[in-house]
């Protein structure tokens, strides 16, 4: 029997734990759950609260976006998890829109339940500043499809509360974190290291959304003459299928550019296994 | 003529004339002709329009990939990328995955010729008009439920042919504006745009919501909605709205009179309780900031 406990961390039958919570830590993502009003058996909401780390700030100025859903997903998702228990959740899909790319941080973050159904989860989720007045900076919406856990129990502590990861000692750029390879132009690659999976075994939904963010921005500077500075804004992924071996590449196509804003294509490959596409999406590009 | 006896005489999408063609067993193309009833005042079609012709494709592919079962749109999202320049938009949907519980469809809407031909624009093929993705639930077919017919041969070609729009689109719904700022529009929720389950049409819902943040923002920013040009629309389809009207809010996440701005809409079916049916993310751009192609 494998266990997955209170912080997600993953134990076999033998005892071994499983620290995957490295991407979700990295953000330093804090998160406690909403409780219902007493007698209201309602959906599940869930808060979260991450600071604007100096060396996880994009062109923008604030959080770089693939941050921000990388926070989005993690606590989307467990929300998304908590409300179909004991079974468990995946993210099939993402859509998000950033309003804001200018943070002083910390930034808060609500995810709620909009709908829990047999096979899917739909949740919302707002991001607001509370460095800047509670400024409006996100809002999403996290599809999510309903796993059946096999033989994994899951564990939490109701109301489940998790504290803010301490800052890392040596810490690193979101591109190097997440094994982003330098480059430039329509492709990116990531490699898949273990630290880039989730309790699963496979690569973490903000870790692709990281790469996509990134991908589009490089492929956008490359096909725009004087693009300069470039952050992303909207973005639409589709989780196609799970990534499992690696390397992974993001193939950009530029669509089309009007008034500083390019809305970019972004497939997503698993070169490592039959270079199939695992993910899908848009993603536009504002000049900062 | 109509799909499988879909839409009935006096329908929107018989309105709007959209004629399709299923091309492969996973590929099919909707077109719809650019009039000045379904453009906003930037000359561009409105992306409520666009969303209901990327709907349309989603669905001709969605009926033949998962026959026998059904289907209902879960998700769609719509990106503005350049001008349609006319005198067609036609929307080419492919699919991304078919899964157990679920098909991914993706589209690219792009401007045609009569011909069906890409527009070109000096000499070179015209940017693509809009990117599209939607997600559709699969409903599993029932044993006494009807299965939707499908063409034996490929390609299979029809038409949504009605009148024509004589008012501007969101007249012809009709959108009552009930409080420009706070995005309340009011949509009956008539016979004329219902969908086969007798329900809001999925893309006459994302009409409503573009009109509702149009409003929203354009009110945030001292304008007002015609002001206002909706580039985005990430839409995700909770529940049915069969009774009526559809009642919409807004909340306003950003608005700059220079630049973009966005708002969250949400759709709830009043006659049912006020049951939430659809959340909407919009994003938009007040018209002077966004140029009509010469």
């Amino acid at each position: 029997m494998t266990t997955v406990g209170p912080d997600g961390e993953v134990a076999d039958g033998a005892g071994e734990v499983d620290h995957r919570r490295h991407v979700s830590d990295y953000f330093r993502l804090e998160r406690w759950e909403l409780p219902s009003p007493p007698g209201d058996d309602g959906p599940v909401s869930m808060a979260g609260r991450a600071p604007v780390d100096d060396h996880q700030r994009g062109p923008g100025g604030g959080l770089r976006t693939g941050g921000l859903l990388t926070s989005l997903d993690s606590l989307g998702g467990f929300t998304s998890g908590l409300a179909v228990l004991p079974r468990w959740i995946v993210t099939t899909s993402l859509l998000a829109t950033v309003s804001e790319l200018v943070h002083v941080g910390p930034l808060r973050l609500r995810a709620d339940v909009l709908r829990s159904g047999r096979n899917s989860v739909v949740c919302a989720l707002d991001v607001v500043d509370e460095g800047a007045d509670d400024r409006r900076v996100a809002a999403a919406t996290l599809t999510c499809a309903v796993l059946d856990p096999d033989a994994m129990t899951l564990s939490f502590e109701r109301p489940f509360v998790l504290p803010m990861p301490p800052p890392q000692a040596d810490p690193v750029r979101p591109e190097a974190f997440f094994c982003i390879e330098p480059g430039d132009g329509p492709v990116t690659r990531l490699r898949l290291e273990d630290q880039l999976r989730n309790p699963w075994g496979i690569l973490h939904g903000g870790a692709v959304a990281m790469l996509a963010d990134e991908a589009a921005c490089r492929a956008t500077v490359a096909a725009v003459p004087g693009a300069g500075a470039v952050a992303a804004t909207d973005v639409v992924l589709h989780y196609l299928r799970p990534v499992k071996v690696g390397p992974v590449e993001a193939r950009c196509t530029v669509l089309g550019t009007r008034d500083g804003r390019s809305v970019v294509r972004v497939a997503i490959h698993d070169s490592g296994a039959d270079d199939r596409l695992v993910t899908l999406g848009s993603v536009t590009v504002l000049a900062v | 003529m109509s799909f499988a006896g879909y839409p009935p005489p006096d329908h929107f999408l018989g309105d709007l004339g959209m004629e399709a063609e299923v091309t492969t067993e996973t590929t099919a193309r909707v077109r719809t002709r650019v009039t000045p009833q379904v453009c906003s005042a930037d000359g561009g079609v409105r992306i409520g329009v666009l969303a209901t012709l990327v709907d349309i494709v989603g669905g001709a592919i969605a009926a033949r990939v998962l026959r026998p079962d059904w289907m209902a749109t879960a998700d769609l999202a719509v990106e503005l990328v350049g001008h349609p320049v006319g005198p067609w938009v036609e929307a080419r949907g492919s699919v991304l995955r078919r899964g157990r519980t679920t098909l991914v469809v993706e589209a690219l809407v792009v401007a045609v010729d009569e011909d069906g031909a890409d527009t070109r624009v000096d000499g070179a093929a015209a940017d693509p008009v809009a990117w599209a993705s939607m997600t559709f639930a699969v409903l599993p077919a029932k044993e006494d439920a009807p299965t939707l017919p499908q063409a034996a041969e490929l390609p299979a070609r029809w038409a949504f042919s009605g009148g024509a729009l004589t008012l501007p689109v969101l007249d012809a719904l009709p959108v009552t504006v009930l409080d420009a700022a706070a995005g309340r529009v009011s949509v009956p929720a008539r016979p004329y745009l219902h969908n086969s389950f007798g329900a809001v049409q999925g893309g006459v819902v994302a009409l409503i919501a573009e009109a509702a943040g149009a409003e929203a923002l354009g009110a945030a920013t001292g304008s007002d909605g015609a002001g206002t040009v909706v580039t985005g629309l990430q839409v995700a389809y909770l529940a049915l709205g069969k009774v009526g009207p559809i009642v919409s809010s807004a909340r306003v996440l950003a608005a700059g009179p220079d630049g973009r701005s966005g708002a969250v809409v949400e759709l709830r079916d009043a006659g049912a309780a006020g049951r939430l049916t659809t959340v909407v993310n919009v994003t938009a751009a007040p018209v002077g900031a966004v140029r009509v192609p010469a």
